[in-house]
Protein backbone atom coordinates (compact mmCIF):
# COMPACT_ATOMS: atom_id res chain seq x y z
CA UNK A 1 0.00 0.00 0.00
CA UNK A 2 1.42 3.38 -0.88
CA UNK A 3 1.84 6.06 1.76
CA UNK A 4 -0.97 8.00 0.21
CA UNK A 5 -3.40 5.09 0.31
CA UNK A 6 -2.46 4.48 3.92
CA UNK A 7 -3.26 8.06 4.81
CA UNK A 8 -6.60 7.91 3.02
CA UNK A 9 -7.57 4.64 4.71
CA UNK A 10 -6.45 5.88 8.12
CA UNK A 11 -8.26 9.18 7.78
CA UNK A 12 -11.37 7.38 6.54
CA UNK A 13 -11.42 5.06 9.54
CA UNK A 14 -10.82 7.92 11.95
CA UNK A 15 -13.51 10.08 10.35
CA UNK A 16 -16.11 7.33 10.71
CA UNK A 17 -15.03 6.61 14.29
CA UNK A 18 -15.08 10.24 15.44
CA UNK A 19 -18.34 10.98 13.63
CA UNK A 20 -19.95 8.13 15.53
CA UNK A 21 -18.15 8.95 18.80
CA UNK A 22 -19.03 12.64 18.65
CA UNK A 23 -22.66 12.00 17.74
CA UNK A 24 -22.93 9.37 20.46
CA UNK A 25 -21.53 11.64 23.18
CA UNK A 26 -23.61 14.66 22.18
CA UNK A 27 -26.75 12.55 21.95
CA UNK A 28 -26.20 11.10 25.42
CA UNK A 29 -25.01 14.32 27.09
CA UNK A 30 -28.09 16.20 25.96
CA UNK A 31 -30.42 13.52 27.24
CA UNK A 32 -31.06 11.60 24.02
CA UNK A 33 -31.45 14.04 21.13
CA UNK A 34 -31.73 11.53 18.29
CA UNK A 35 -32.16 8.21 20.05
CA UNK A 36 -32.68 7.51 23.80
CA UNK A 37 -29.53 7.63 25.96
CA UNK A 38 -27.45 4.49 25.55
CA UNK A 39 -29.57 3.11 22.68
CA UNK A 40 -27.88 2.30 19.35
CA UNK A 41 -28.38 4.77 16.48
CA UNK A 42 -29.38 1.89 14.19
CA UNK A 43 -31.38 -1.09 15.37
CA UNK A 44 -29.01 -4.10 15.47
CA UNK A 45 -31.92 -6.59 15.35
CA UNK A 46 -32.20 -6.82 11.51
CA UNK A 47 -28.44 -7.43 11.35
CA UNK A 48 -28.71 -10.14 13.98
CA UNK A 49 -31.62 -11.70 12.09
CA UNK A 50 -29.64 -11.65 8.83
CA UNK A 51 -26.69 -13.29 10.63
CA UNK A 52 -28.95 -16.03 11.97
CA UNK A 53 -30.50 -16.58 8.53
CA UNK A 54 -27.06 -16.90 6.89
CA UNK A 55 -25.90 -19.38 9.50
CA UNK A 56 -29.08 -21.42 9.03
CA UNK A 57 -28.69 -21.64 5.27
CA UNK A 58 -24.98 -22.46 5.69
CA UNK A 59 -25.88 -25.37 7.95
CA UNK A 60 -28.18 -26.74 5.20
CA UNK A 61 -25.40 -26.59 2.56
CA UNK A 62 -22.74 -28.60 4.42
CA UNK A 63 -19.07 -27.92 3.49
CA UNK A 64 -20.03 -25.65 0.55
CA UNK A 65 -21.78 -23.29 2.98
CA UNK A 66 -18.57 -22.35 4.85
CA UNK A 67 -18.29 -18.85 3.26
CA UNK A 68 -21.90 -18.15 4.22
CA UNK A 69 -21.11 -19.25 7.74
CA UNK A 70 -18.18 -16.78 7.91
CA UNK A 71 -20.41 -14.00 6.55
CA UNK A 72 -22.94 -14.89 9.22
CA UNK A 73 -20.24 -14.60 11.92
CA UNK A 74 -19.17 -11.20 10.60
CA UNK A 75 -22.75 -9.92 10.68
CA UNK A 76 -23.16 -11.46 14.12
CA UNK A 77 -20.13 -9.56 15.37
CA UNK A 78 -21.45 -6.39 13.76
CA UNK A 79 -24.78 -6.67 15.51
CA UNK A 80 -22.95 -7.38 18.79
CA UNK A 81 -20.80 -4.26 18.29
CA UNK A 82 -23.84 -2.16 17.39
CA UNK A 83 -25.59 -3.34 20.55
CA UNK A 84 -22.76 -2.76 23.03
CA UNK A 85 -20.72 0.12 21.58
CA UNK A 86 -23.10 2.67 23.13
CA UNK A 87 -22.21 1.22 26.54
CA UNK A 88 -18.50 1.80 25.85
CA UNK A 89 -18.79 5.36 24.53
CA UNK A 90 -18.95 7.14 27.90
CA UNK A 91 -16.01 5.02 29.11
CA UNK A 92 -14.00 5.81 26.00
CA UNK A 93 -14.68 9.50 26.60
CA UNK A 94 -13.28 9.25 30.13
CA UNK A 95 -10.23 7.47 28.72
CA UNK A 96 -9.73 10.41 26.35
CA UNK A 97 -10.13 12.91 29.21
CA UNK A 98 -7.74 11.06 31.54
CA UNK A 99 -5.11 10.67 28.84
CA UNK A 100 -5.17 14.17 27.40
CA UNK A 101 -5.34 15.96 30.75
CA UNK A 102 -2.71 13.63 32.22
CA UNK A 103 -0.27 14.31 29.41
CA UNK A 104 -1.07 18.03 29.20
CA UNK A 105 -0.72 18.74 32.93
CA UNK A 106 2.19 16.29 32.95
CA UNK A 107 4.20 18.32 30.47
CA UNK A 108 3.67 21.48 32.51
CA UNK A 109 5.43 19.73 35.41
CA UNK A 110 7.89 17.86 33.22
CA UNK A 111 9.52 20.92 31.61
CA UNK A 112 10.75 22.47 34.90
CA UNK A 113 11.70 19.01 36.19
CA UNK A 114 13.78 18.36 33.09
CA UNK A 115 15.36 21.82 33.17
CA UNK A 116 16.22 21.33 36.85
CA UNK A 117 17.75 17.96 36.04
CA UNK A 118 20.05 19.49 33.42
CA UNK A 119 20.79 22.96 34.78
CA UNK A 120 19.92 22.87 38.48
CA UNK A 121 22.22 22.50 41.48
CA UNK A 122 20.08 21.59 44.49
CA UNK A 123 16.96 21.31 42.34
CA UNK A 124 18.75 18.70 40.22
CA UNK A 125 18.66 16.28 43.14
CA UNK A 126 15.09 17.13 44.10
CA UNK A 127 14.03 16.50 40.52
CA UNK A 128 16.03 13.28 40.27
CA UNK A 129 14.55 11.96 43.54
CA UNK A 130 11.00 12.69 42.34
CA UNK A 131 11.57 11.09 38.94
CA UNK A 132 13.17 7.95 40.34
CA UNK A 133 10.50 7.56 43.02
CA UNK A 134 7.69 7.83 40.48
CA UNK A 135 9.32 5.71 37.82
CA UNK A 136 10.39 3.19 40.41
CA UNK A 137 6.94 2.44 41.80
CA UNK A 138 3.93 0.94 40.01
CA UNK A 139 1.34 3.33 38.64
CA UNK A 140 -1.38 1.27 40.28
CA UNK A 141 0.25 1.67 43.70
CA UNK A 142 0.47 5.43 43.10
CA UNK A 143 -3.24 5.56 42.28
CA UNK A 144 -4.09 3.56 45.40
CA UNK A 145 -2.03 5.89 47.59
CA UNK A 146 -3.70 8.93 46.06
CA UNK A 147 -7.19 7.51 46.28
CA UNK A 148 -7.24 5.47 49.48
CA UNK A 149 -4.36 6.76 51.61
CA UNK A 150 -4.56 10.51 51.07
CA UNK A 151 -7.53 12.76 51.79
CA UNK A 152 -7.24 13.97 48.20
CA UNK A 153 -10.63 12.74 47.05
CA UNK A 154 -12.33 14.42 50.02
CA UNK A 155 -10.71 17.73 49.12
CA UNK A 156 -11.70 17.34 45.50
CA UNK A 157 -15.24 16.36 46.42
CA UNK A 158 -15.52 19.66 48.33
CA UNK A 159 -14.83 21.63 45.15
CA UNK A 160 -18.06 23.02 43.63
CA UNK A 161 -19.55 21.28 40.56
CA UNK A 162 -17.36 18.16 40.86
CA UNK A 163 -19.42 15.21 39.76
CA UNK A 164 -22.31 17.32 38.45
CA UNK A 165 -23.32 17.61 34.81
CA UNK A 166 -20.31 17.01 32.50
CA UNK A 167 -17.73 17.71 35.24
CA UNK A 168 -16.27 14.31 36.24
CA UNK A 169 -16.61 12.92 39.78
CA UNK A 170 -13.76 13.06 42.30
CA UNK A 171 -12.26 9.65 41.47
CA UNK A 172 -11.64 10.88 37.92
CA UNK A 173 -9.80 13.90 39.25
CA UNK A 174 -7.71 11.72 41.54
CA UNK A 175 -6.83 9.61 38.51
CA UNK A 176 -5.93 12.75 36.54
CA UNK A 177 -3.64 13.84 39.39
CA UNK A 178 -2.08 10.37 39.39
CA UNK A 179 -1.52 10.27 35.64
CA UNK A 180 -0.19 13.82 35.70
CA UNK A 181 2.42 12.97 38.33
CA UNK A 182 3.35 9.68 36.72
CA UNK A 183 3.50 11.02 33.20
CA UNK A 184 5.47 14.08 34.36
CA UNK A 185 8.27 11.81 35.60
CA UNK A 186 8.51 9.93 32.31
CA UNK A 187 8.12 13.03 30.16
CA UNK A 188 10.77 14.82 32.21
CA UNK A 189 13.25 12.14 31.20
CA UNK A 190 12.27 12.39 27.53
CA UNK A 191 12.62 16.16 27.63
CA UNK A 192 15.91 15.97 29.54
CA UNK A 193 17.23 13.80 26.72
CA UNK A 194 16.07 16.33 24.14
CA UNK A 195 17.55 19.25 26.09
CA UNK A 196 20.87 17.43 26.17
CA UNK A 197 20.51 16.86 22.43
CA UNK A 198 20.49 20.60 21.75
CA UNK A 199 23.95 21.85 20.77
CA UNK A 200 25.46 23.55 23.88
CA UNK A 201 26.64 26.32 21.53
CA UNK A 202 23.02 27.44 21.29
CA UNK A 203 22.90 28.39 24.96
CA UNK A 204 26.39 29.91 24.77
CA UNK A 205 25.25 32.10 21.89
CA UNK A 206 22.14 33.10 23.84
CA UNK A 207 24.26 34.06 26.84
CA UNK A 208 26.69 35.91 24.58
CA UNK A 209 24.01 38.38 23.43
CA UNK A 210 23.08 39.07 27.05
CA UNK A 211 20.15 36.73 27.64
CA UNK A 212 20.04 35.29 31.16
CA UNK A 213 20.30 31.55 31.58
CA UNK A 214 16.56 31.25 32.19
CA UNK A 215 15.85 33.33 29.07
CA UNK A 216 18.30 31.26 27.06
CA UNK A 217 16.57 28.07 28.14
CA UNK A 218 13.12 29.55 27.56
CA UNK A 219 13.68 31.17 24.17
CA UNK A 220 16.47 29.10 22.63
CA UNK A 221 16.90 25.64 24.18
CA UNK A 222 13.31 24.60 24.93
CA UNK A 223 11.76 25.53 21.56
CA UNK A 224 14.25 23.14 19.97
CA UNK A 225 14.20 20.48 22.68
CA UNK A 226 10.41 20.24 22.71
CA UNK A 227 10.42 19.66 18.97
CA UNK A 228 13.01 16.89 19.41
CA UNK A 229 10.75 15.38 22.10
CA UNK A 230 7.68 14.93 19.90
CA UNK A 231 8.37 11.30 18.89
CA UNK A 232 8.91 10.19 22.50
CA UNK A 233 5.90 12.23 23.48
CA UNK A 234 3.79 10.31 21.00
CA UNK A 235 5.05 7.15 22.64
CA UNK A 236 4.08 8.40 26.08
CA UNK A 237 0.62 9.32 24.84
CA UNK A 238 0.07 5.88 23.29
CA UNK A 239 1.23 4.27 26.50
CA UNK A 240 -1.03 6.42 28.63
CA UNK A 241 -4.13 5.68 26.51
CA UNK A 242 -3.82 2.05 27.55
CA UNK A 243 -2.46 2.56 31.07
CA UNK A 244 -5.39 4.81 31.86
CA UNK A 245 -7.31 1.52 32.25
CA UNK A 246 -5.68 1.25 35.70
CA UNK A 247 -8.02 4.04 36.79
CA UNK A 248 -10.78 1.41 36.84
CA UNK A 249 -9.17 0.09 40.05
CA UNK A 250 -10.05 3.34 41.79
CA UNK A 251 -13.65 3.17 40.53
CA UNK A 252 -13.27 5.35 37.43
CA UNK A 253 -15.70 4.14 34.75
CA UNK A 254 -13.28 4.44 31.84
CA UNK A 255 -13.25 2.23 28.76
CA UNK A 256 -11.95 -0.98 30.35
CA UNK A 257 -14.29 -0.54 33.31
CA UNK A 258 -17.24 0.04 30.94
CA UNK A 259 -16.45 -3.13 28.98
CA UNK A 260 -16.21 -5.13 32.18
CA UNK A 261 -19.47 -3.71 33.52
CA UNK A 262 -21.29 -4.55 30.26
CA UNK A 263 -19.84 -8.08 30.36
CA UNK A 264 -21.30 -8.68 33.81
CA UNK A 265 -24.73 -8.25 32.20
CA UNK A 266 -24.29 -10.88 29.50
CA UNK A 267 -21.15 -12.85 30.47
CA UNK A 268 -19.60 -12.31 27.04
CA UNK A 269 -16.30 -11.09 28.55
CA UNK A 270 -14.04 -12.02 25.66
CA UNK A 271 -16.33 -10.39 23.08
CA UNK A 272 -16.61 -7.19 25.07
CA UNK A 273 -12.88 -6.94 25.78
CA UNK A 274 -12.19 -7.47 22.08
CA UNK A 275 -14.66 -4.69 21.30
CA UNK A 276 -12.91 -2.47 23.86
CA UNK A 277 -9.58 -3.39 22.27
CA UNK A 278 -10.85 -2.14 18.90
CA UNK A 279 -11.83 1.15 20.53
CA UNK A 280 -8.37 1.38 22.17
CA UNK A 281 -6.74 0.85 18.77
CA UNK A 282 -8.88 3.64 17.30
CA UNK A 283 -7.99 5.97 20.18
CA UNK A 284 -4.28 5.20 19.80
CA UNK A 285 -4.55 5.77 16.05
CA UNK A 286 -6.22 9.12 16.78
CA UNK A 287 -3.39 9.99 19.18
CA UNK A 288 -0.59 9.14 16.76
CA UNK A 289 -2.35 10.92 13.90
CA UNK A 290 -2.79 14.05 16.02
CA UNK A 291 0.86 14.00 17.11
CA UNK A 292 1.99 13.52 13.52
CA UNK A 293 -0.08 16.56 12.57
CA UNK A 294 1.46 18.55 15.43
CA UNK A 295 4.95 17.46 14.41
CA UNK A 296 4.41 18.68 10.84
CA UNK A 297 2.71 21.82 12.07
CA UNK A 298 5.66 22.94 14.22
CA UNK A 299 8.42 21.55 11.99
CA UNK A 300 11.31 23.84 11.20
CA UNK A 301 13.94 22.99 8.59
CA UNK A 302 17.04 21.72 10.32
CA UNK A 303 15.43 21.19 13.73
CA UNK A 304 14.40 17.69 14.74
CA UNK A 305 15.72 15.49 11.96
CA UNK A 306 13.90 15.17 8.65
CA UNK A 307 11.02 17.39 9.73
CA UNK A 308 10.13 20.01 7.18
CA UNK A 309 11.81 18.26 4.29
CA UNK A 310 13.92 21.16 3.18
CA UNK A 311 17.68 20.73 3.41
CA UNK A 312 20.73 22.87 3.95
CA UNK A 313 21.92 25.06 1.12
CA UNK A 314 25.55 24.23 1.96
CA UNK B 1 43.78 60.46 29.31
CA UNK B 2 40.68 58.33 28.94
CA UNK B 3 40.78 54.66 29.88
CA UNK B 4 41.43 52.22 27.06
CA UNK B 5 38.29 50.50 25.86
CA UNK B 6 39.67 47.11 26.79
CA UNK B 7 42.43 46.57 29.28
CA UNK B 8 43.60 42.99 29.67
CA UNK B 9 45.86 42.98 32.69
CA UNK B 10 48.06 40.00 33.54
CA UNK B 11 45.34 37.43 32.94
CA UNK B 12 45.89 33.88 34.16
CA UNK B 13 43.49 31.06 33.43
CA UNK B 14 43.64 27.31 33.80
CA UNK B 15 41.50 24.24 33.27
CA UNK B 16 42.31 21.94 36.17
CA UNK B 17 46.09 21.62 36.31
CA UNK B 18 46.62 22.90 32.81
CA UNK B 19 47.64 26.54 32.51
CA UNK B 20 45.88 27.98 29.47
CA UNK B 21 46.74 31.66 29.83
CA UNK B 22 49.85 32.74 31.70
CA UNK B 23 49.93 36.46 32.24
CA UNK B 24 48.40 38.01 29.14
CA UNK B 25 48.52 41.81 29.05
CA UNK B 26 47.36 44.12 26.27
CA UNK B 27 45.16 47.14 25.73
CA UNK B 28 42.75 48.15 23.02
CA UNK B 29 41.83 51.73 22.18
CA UNK B 30 38.54 52.56 20.52
CA UNK B 31 38.53 51.60 16.82
CA UNK B 32 41.48 49.26 17.26
CA UNK B 33 41.39 46.00 15.35
CA UNK B 34 43.61 43.45 17.01
CA UNK B 35 44.22 40.03 15.54
CA UNK B 36 45.18 37.16 17.81
CA UNK B 37 47.21 34.46 16.11
CA UNK B 38 48.94 31.40 17.42
CA UNK B 39 49.10 27.63 17.15
CA UNK B 40 46.02 25.66 18.15
CA UNK B 41 45.84 25.24 21.89
CA UNK B 42 47.72 28.48 22.47
CA UNK B 43 44.78 30.01 24.37
CA UNK B 44 43.41 32.45 21.75
CA UNK B 45 39.80 31.37 21.98
CA UNK B 46 40.00 31.14 25.75
CA UNK B 47 41.31 34.71 25.80
CA UNK B 48 38.24 35.88 23.87
CA UNK B 49 35.84 33.98 26.10
CA UNK B 50 37.40 35.57 29.17
CA UNK B 51 36.58 39.04 27.86
CA UNK B 52 32.80 38.44 27.95
CA UNK B 53 33.08 36.07 30.93
CA UNK B 54 31.98 32.95 29.14
CA UNK B 55 35.11 31.68 30.91
CA UNK B 56 36.28 32.94 34.29
CA UNK B 57 39.89 33.94 34.90
CA UNK B 58 42.00 32.80 37.85
CA UNK B 59 44.08 35.89 38.30
CA UNK B 60 44.59 39.34 36.84
CA UNK B 61 41.83 41.62 35.62
CA UNK B 62 39.97 42.62 32.48
CA UNK B 63 38.52 46.12 32.32
CA UNK B 64 36.01 47.42 29.81
CA UNK B 65 35.93 51.21 29.69
CA UNK B 66 37.86 51.32 32.95
CA UNK B 67 35.49 49.05 34.87
CA UNK B 68 36.47 45.52 35.82
CA UNK B 69 34.24 43.04 34.02
CA UNK B 70 33.95 41.22 37.34
CA UNK B 71 32.29 44.29 38.87
CA UNK B 72 29.70 44.25 36.11
CA UNK B 73 26.59 42.13 35.76
CA UNK B 74 27.58 39.39 33.35
CA UNK B 75 24.48 39.83 31.17
CA UNK B 76 25.05 43.58 31.04
CA UNK B 77 28.68 43.01 30.04
CA UNK B 78 27.71 40.61 27.28
CA UNK B 79 25.17 43.08 25.95
CA UNK B 80 28.06 45.49 25.39
CA UNK B 81 30.42 42.93 23.85
CA UNK B 82 29.33 41.17 20.67
CA UNK B 83 30.63 37.72 19.87
CA UNK B 84 30.85 35.77 16.63
CA UNK B 85 31.50 32.03 16.79
CA UNK B 86 33.43 29.61 14.64
CA UNK B 87 30.37 27.32 14.38
CA UNK B 88 27.99 30.28 13.89
CA UNK B 89 25.68 29.04 16.68
CA UNK B 90 22.67 30.60 15.00
CA UNK B 91 19.47 29.78 16.85
CA UNK B 92 18.37 26.87 14.72
CA UNK B 93 14.64 27.29 15.27
CA UNK B 94 14.55 30.97 14.32
CA UNK B 95 14.72 32.66 10.93
CA UNK B 96 17.63 34.95 10.14
CA UNK B 97 15.69 38.02 11.18
CA UNK B 98 14.33 36.35 14.33
CA UNK B 99 17.91 35.46 15.27
CA UNK B 100 18.63 39.18 15.28
CA UNK B 101 15.42 40.36 16.93
CA UNK B 102 15.56 37.94 19.89
CA UNK B 103 18.21 39.92 21.75
CA UNK B 104 16.72 43.25 20.70
CA UNK B 105 13.38 42.27 22.20
CA UNK B 106 14.42 40.25 25.23
CA UNK B 107 17.62 42.03 26.23
CA UNK B 108 17.18 45.60 25.01
CA UNK B 109 13.41 45.60 25.43
CA UNK B 110 12.58 46.91 21.96
CA UNK B 111 9.03 46.49 20.67
CA UNK B 112 8.36 43.90 17.99
CA UNK B 113 8.16 46.62 15.35
CA UNK B 114 11.33 48.48 16.42
CA UNK B 115 13.25 45.23 16.69
CA UNK B 116 12.12 44.04 13.26
CA UNK B 117 13.03 47.37 11.65
CA UNK B 118 16.45 47.41 13.23
CA UNK B 119 17.11 43.75 12.41
CA UNK B 120 16.06 44.24 8.79
CA UNK B 121 18.46 47.17 8.49
CA UNK B 122 21.25 45.17 10.11
CA UNK B 123 20.71 42.22 7.78
CA UNK B 124 20.77 44.58 4.83
CA UNK B 125 24.15 45.87 6.04
CA UNK B 126 25.59 42.37 5.75
CA UNK B 127 23.90 41.82 2.39
CA UNK B 128 21.17 39.41 3.52
CA UNK B 129 17.95 41.33 2.97
CA UNK B 130 16.63 38.54 0.74
CA UNK B 131 17.37 35.83 3.30
CA UNK B 132 15.66 37.50 6.27
CA UNK B 133 12.97 34.83 6.50
CA UNK B 134 15.19 31.83 5.83
CA UNK B 135 16.02 29.37 8.58
CA UNK B 136 19.70 28.67 9.34
CA UNK B 137 19.48 25.23 7.71
CA UNK B 138 18.51 26.97 4.45
CA UNK B 139 21.55 29.28 4.44
CA UNK B 140 25.08 28.69 3.21
CA UNK B 141 27.92 28.81 5.73
CA UNK B 142 28.94 32.29 4.67
CA UNK B 143 25.37 33.54 4.96
CA UNK B 144 25.04 31.93 8.39
CA UNK B 145 28.15 33.69 9.62
CA UNK B 146 26.94 37.02 8.27
CA UNK B 147 23.69 36.52 10.21
CA UNK B 148 25.86 35.76 13.24
CA UNK B 149 27.67 39.05 12.74
CA UNK B 150 24.39 40.94 12.25
CA UNK B 151 22.98 39.36 15.42
CA UNK B 152 25.95 40.60 17.45
CA UNK B 153 26.08 44.04 15.80
CA UNK B 154 22.39 44.74 16.31
CA UNK B 155 23.02 44.98 20.05
CA UNK B 156 25.23 48.05 19.39
CA UNK B 157 28.27 46.55 21.13
CA UNK B 158 31.30 48.61 22.14
CA UNK B 159 33.56 45.76 21.20
CA UNK B 160 33.23 42.79 18.85
CA UNK B 161 34.92 39.46 19.47
CA UNK B 162 35.45 37.12 16.52
CA UNK B 163 36.39 33.54 17.35
CA UNK B 164 37.81 32.03 14.13
CA UNK B 165 34.83 33.30 12.15
CA UNK B 166 35.92 31.73 8.87
CA UNK B 167 37.49 28.46 10.04
CA UNK B 168 34.35 26.39 9.49
CA UNK B 169 33.71 27.80 6.01
CA UNK B 170 34.42 26.36 2.60
CA UNK B 171 37.23 28.38 0.99
CA UNK B 172 34.94 30.05 -1.57
CA UNK B 173 32.69 31.38 1.21
CA UNK B 174 35.43 32.97 3.33
CA UNK B 175 35.66 36.11 1.21
CA UNK B 176 32.12 37.33 1.82
CA UNK B 177 32.57 37.11 5.59
CA UNK B 178 35.96 38.84 5.57
CA UNK B 179 34.47 41.56 3.38
CA UNK B 180 31.83 42.29 6.02
CA UNK B 181 34.51 42.32 8.72
CA UNK B 182 36.70 44.70 6.72
CA UNK B 183 33.78 47.09 6.24
CA UNK B 184 33.11 46.93 9.93
CA UNK B 185 36.74 47.76 10.69
CA UNK B 186 36.57 50.70 8.24
CA UNK B 187 33.49 52.01 10.03
CA UNK B 188 35.50 52.17 13.23
CA UNK B 189 34.26 49.17 15.18
CA UNK B 190 36.66 47.98 17.85
CA UNK B 191 37.40 44.35 17.07
CA UNK B 192 39.36 41.55 18.69
CA UNK B 193 39.72 38.78 16.14
CA UNK B 194 41.10 35.26 16.36
CA UNK B 195 41.82 34.17 12.80
CA UNK B 196 44.30 32.47 10.54
CA UNK B 197 43.42 34.79 7.67
CA UNK B 198 46.68 36.69 7.31
CA UNK B 199 45.34 38.72 4.40
CA UNK B 200 42.75 40.19 6.74
CA UNK B 201 45.39 40.80 9.41
CA UNK B 202 47.63 42.66 6.98
CA UNK B 203 44.86 44.83 5.59
CA UNK B 204 42.65 45.54 8.57
CA UNK B 205 44.56 44.99 11.79
CA UNK B 206 46.07 47.80 13.80
CA UNK B 207 48.03 45.19 15.73
CA UNK B 208 48.76 41.51 15.54
CA UNK B 209 49.26 39.58 18.78
CA UNK B 210 51.11 36.29 18.67
CA UNK B 211 50.15 33.85 21.41
CA UNK B 212 52.03 30.65 22.05
CA UNK B 213 51.53 28.24 24.92
CA UNK B 214 49.42 30.68 26.90
CA UNK B 215 51.89 33.52 26.64
CA UNK B 216 51.82 36.67 24.56
CA UNK B 217 55.08 36.24 22.68
CA UNK B 218 55.01 39.37 20.60
CA UNK B 219 52.65 42.13 19.49
CA UNK B 220 52.89 44.99 17.06
CA UNK B 221 51.56 46.44 13.80
CA UNK B 222 51.20 43.81 11.07
CA UNK B 223 54.05 45.19 8.93
CA UNK B 224 56.42 44.86 11.85
CA UNK B 225 55.35 41.34 12.83
CA UNK B 226 55.25 40.02 9.31
CA UNK B 227 58.47 41.66 8.11
CA UNK B 228 60.65 42.16 11.17
CA UNK B 229 59.49 39.87 13.93
CA UNK B 230 61.67 40.03 17.01
CA UNK B 231 61.01 36.51 18.05
CA UNK B 232 62.05 33.42 16.15
CA UNK B 233 58.86 31.53 16.94
CA UNK B 234 56.76 34.43 15.67
CA UNK B 235 58.71 34.46 12.45
CA UNK B 236 58.38 30.73 11.90
CA UNK B 237 54.67 30.62 12.71
CA UNK B 238 53.69 33.65 10.67
CA UNK B 239 55.58 32.59 7.59
CA UNK B 240 53.95 29.18 7.71
CA UNK B 241 50.53 30.76 8.21
CA UNK B 242 51.06 33.24 5.41
CA UNK B 243 51.85 30.38 3.04
CA UNK B 244 48.64 28.61 4.03
CA UNK B 245 46.23 31.50 4.50
CA UNK B 246 47.87 34.44 2.81
CA UNK B 247 45.16 35.16 0.29
CA UNK B 248 42.34 37.68 0.23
Amino acid sequence: MSRNTQTVVRNGILTVFWAWFGARLLNDWFGGVVVPVGQPFFDPQPVADAAAALRDSAAGLGAVGAPLDVAGDVLGSASFAMTYLPDLAAGAWLTVVLTTLGIAFGVVLAVPLAAARVYGRVTRWVSLAFIELIRGTPLLAQLFVLYYALPLSRWIAAVPFVGTSVVPAQAVWVAIVGFTINSAAYQAEYIRGSIEGVDPGQLTAARAIGLSQIQGIRYVVLPQALRFAIPSWTNELVYLVKYSSLASFITVAELYHAAEAAAYDNYRFLDLFLLAAVVYVLLVLSATTTMEWVRKRVAIPGVGGSAGGRTSAD
Amino acid sequence: MADPLLDVDDVHQSYGDEQVLEGITFEMERQDVKVLVGPSGSGKSTMLRCVNRLTDIDDGDIRLDGESVYDMDADDLRRQVGMVFQDFNLFAHLTAIENVTLGLKRVLGLSEREATEKAAWQLEQVGLREQANSYPAELSGGQKQRVGIARALAMDPKLMLFDEPTSALDPELIGEVLEVMRELADEGMTMLVVTHEMGFAKQAATDVLFLDDGKLVEQGPPEQLFENPENERTAAFLSRLTQLHGGQ
